[in-house]
């Protein structure tokens, strides 16, 4: 067969179009995903029984369901449970944030226990409470350390907005399906979506990887 | 007022009695040496003291105010009475000066420019203000310790507590740290010292106590004891550190 450059050029509008409405639901669901995440995390590593319950309820709930079940509920299920309107590019980014965040909350955990707990002992015996303890001693510490794992954590988030083609969110791979639909060449097509999101994750690796040298390991 | 007062202090692991009912008082101005096996809850005594160990029994009473006041009121306690550890502890992220501005800046609540001077001050007294720029891994476990004291000095205590300060050191760098504890001790400040260094309990204290089996088994004047111990178990524990 011949490979048809002429089909990628005329596609690109639309493709880009798509790209960039994945760039949009990655960013705001894993902004979302970490604040929950952070939340969850450091309810897991010291909060009290109850948040601690809490967070290991949404934890396990989420890592325990594939997330096309916890897109597919948000989008068709909770409308009805709780009688409101839920736009595709609402639940998309929805997802990513309920998603992301059961897993960035076991990533912070961890790093934060990781940390030697020497230094927060140093810390409470200068008479700091806790809080602060964990903002300005523990958790510079912990953030280096958790560089790698949010790595694969944005990456993975970033190619499973491709999974939000099924509710007709038109992001890069439902453009691609739509155009290859149209006209039937899949070869192009599939090449030229797959190259965007290597783009795509080739840029946030090196970010980490630049992130990730200005910070030693300590 | 005695600046440590335990009254019948009680302390568990799970099953484990780590002290048993321990009556004790301490004055301001004392400088207290604390030795005893390992296991004897020597250590678990001094962390009771700024509650990094929560008491299970009893009460203990730091400066007026009681460990089981909890929240603020520990916090208080914990800024009267500094805290050096063992293996140091020092935030490996930031330098020397930072490390020993970090009290005065986060806990006193004092300006950047004002905690930066005093740290300067208390790196120069610990002999280390030509140090003052390096990172934790840049200094020798002697210096990491000094910085260790300083920073705990920064935060104005009236009360400093040393914990092993100088088992994690070779036996060359452990006289640098002695000496700046004596130089503080001269100056009049209180400390409770658990370390198995005789000739400092000898030198700088002003009371000996041999802790075994979570109970205060000797207490008086360090030259005497060691040099005359009556004690049976004391005896036997001086030939085995000695």
């Amino acid at each position: 067969m011949d490979f048809e450059w002429s089909v990628i050029w005329q596609a690109l509008p639309e493709l880009l179009k798509g790209a960039r409405l994945t760039v949009l639901i990655a960013l705001a669901g894993l902004a979302g995903g970490l604040m929950i995440g952070f939340a969850a995390g450091l309810a897991r590593a010291y909060g009290n029984a109850v948040l601690n319950a809490i967070a290991l309820a949404y934890i396990e709930l989420i890592r325990g369901t594939p997330i096309i079940v916890q897109v597919m509920f948000i989008y068709f299920a909770l409308p009805i449970l709780a009688n409101v309107r839920i736009y595709p590019l609402a639940a998309a980014i929805m997802a990513i944030i309920v998603n992301a965040g059961a897993y960035i909350a076991e990533i912070v955990r961890g790093s934060f226990l990781s940390v030697h707990r020497g230094l927060r002992e140093a810390g409470l015996a200068l008479g700091l409470p806790l809080w602060k303890v964990l903002l300005y001693i523990i958790g510079p510490l912990a953030f280096r350390r958790m560089i790698p794992a949010l790595g694969n954590q944005f990456i993975v988030s970033l190619k499973d907005t491709s999974l939000f083609i099924v509710i007709g969110v038109g992001e890069l791979t439902r453009q691609g399906q739509e155009i290859m639909a149209a006209n039937f060449r899949a070869v192009e097509i599939w090449s030229a979506v797959a190259m965007f999101y290597l783009i795509m994750t080739g840029a946030l690796t090196l970010i980490l990887r630049m992130t990730e040298k200005r910070m030693r390991i300590l | 007022m005695s600046i440590v007062e335990f009254k019948k202090v009680t302390k568990r692991f799970g099953q484990v009695t780590i002290l048993d009912q321990v009556d004790l008082s301490i004055e301001a101005g004392e400088k207290v040496v604390l030795i005893g096996p390992s296991g004897s809850g020597k250590s678990t005594l001094l962390r009771c003291i700024n509650a990094l160990e929560e008491i299970n029994g009893g009460d203990l009473v730091v400066d007026g105010i009681s460990v089981k006041a909890g929240g603020r009121m520990v916090r208080m306690i914990r800024q009267e009475a500094g805290m050096v550890f063992q293996q140091f502890n020092l935030f490996p992220q930031m330098t020397a000066l930072e490390n020993v501005a970090f009290g005065p800046r986060r806990v006193r609540g004092e300006s950047h420019q004002d905690a930066r001077k005093q740290a300067l001050d208390m790196l120069a007294k610990v002999g280390l203000a030509d140090r003052a720029h390096h990172y934790p891994s840049e200094l020798s476990g002697g210096q990491q310790q000094r910085v260790a004291i300083a920073r705990a000095l920064a935060v104005k205590p009236k009360l400093m507590l040393f914990d092993e300060p100088t088992s994690a050191l070779d036996p060359e760098l452990r006289h640098e740290v002695l000496r700046v504890m004596q130089a503080l001790a001269e100056e009049g400040m209180s400390m409770i010292v658990v370390t198995h260094e005789m000739a400092f309990a000898r030198e700088v204290g002003t009371r000996l106590i041999f802790m075994e089996g979570g109970k205060i088994a000797v207490d008086g004047e360090p030259r005497e004891l060691l040099a005359n111990p009556r004690n049976p178990r004391l005896k036997e524990f001086l030939q085995h550190v000695i």
